[in-house]
């Protein structure tokens, strides 16, 4: 198997995290010998971020982001770059809030999800990336 | 997507739907709740079996309808996660605060 790709640019709205589910997808069936863990772990960590990028865009113009992925033999990576203001974006030592907390699981889920996670204020950018070492 | 309300027997509420549980429906689900609690039917199930996959939006989303459902002096139970709202609820830690069954049915048999 080689590397395989694919981008896209999420403009929200009228895009929504369902915009990036239909993009993985895109991923799943160009590489069907992925496992049913490595893609259940890959999608929940990247809806978690899109979200997150989405959910912090507030009102005004919306968010444009665009979000990479790639699969090789050994990884499945993501990278994630918005135009969103700077962020929620503490993510060492980040973890599950009380049980009855209605919010603020999702980068804890994305660390428990993946081998590397990183966060880097580039420019006018916010960008997110991470590796996650197959299993299957 | 749009929740579906089958009354059980005893006056029980269940609750579903078909395809993500995520932050574009976490408020239809909160609605669909609110709205049997309203009408005095306090012990309610939300059946998953339909839920192909749920972030942490509709994690909290549920949390939030656990919690109106117990200040209404009711509960809220889960049916038929499927193994990827299994693993959220599980690195969550959540799977022992929301009560997961096999099915909507039995989901209050104890």
């Amino acid at each position: 198997m080689t590397d395989t790709s694919r981008t896209l640019v999420l403009k929200a709205p009228p895009g929504d995290v369902n915009t990036v589910h239909s993009f993985i997808q895109e991923l799943w069936d160009a590489e069907p010998a992925i496992g049913d863990m490595d893609k259940m772990a890959f999608e929940t960590a990247l809806i978690e971020l899109a979200s997150n990028v989405i959910e912090h865009t507030g009102v005004g113009n919306g968010v444009s982001c665009v979000i990479s992925i790639k699969a090789t033999p050994t990884t499945l990576s993501a990278q994630l770059s918005d135009t969103a203001e700077v962020g929620d974006i503490q993510i060492v030592g980040r973890g599950m809030p009380d049980e009855d907390a209605e919010s603020g699981r999702g980068i804890a889920l994305v660390q428990m999800l993946v081998d590397e996670l990183g966060y880097n204020r580039v420019g006018e950018s916010n960008v997110w990336s991470f590796t996650r070492t197959r299993v299957e | 997507m749009e929740f579906r309300t089958t009354l059980l027997e005893d006056n029980i509420a269940a609750i579903s739907g078909e395809g993500r549980l995520n932050m574009v429906s976490a408020a239809a689900l909160r609605e669909a709740v609110g709205e049997v609690i309203t009408q005095d039917r306090i012990r309610v199930v939300v059946d998953l079996s339909g839920i192909e996959f749920m972030d942490s939006s509709g994690l909290g989303a549920l949390i939030g309808c656990l919690k109106t459902a117990r200040q209404a002096g009711g509960d809220l139970r889960i049916a038929a996660p499927s193994k990827q709202v299994t693993m959220v609820l599980q690195l969550s830690n959540l799977d022992r605060v929301l009560k997961s069954y096999d099915s909507a049915e039995v989901a209050y048999r104890d």
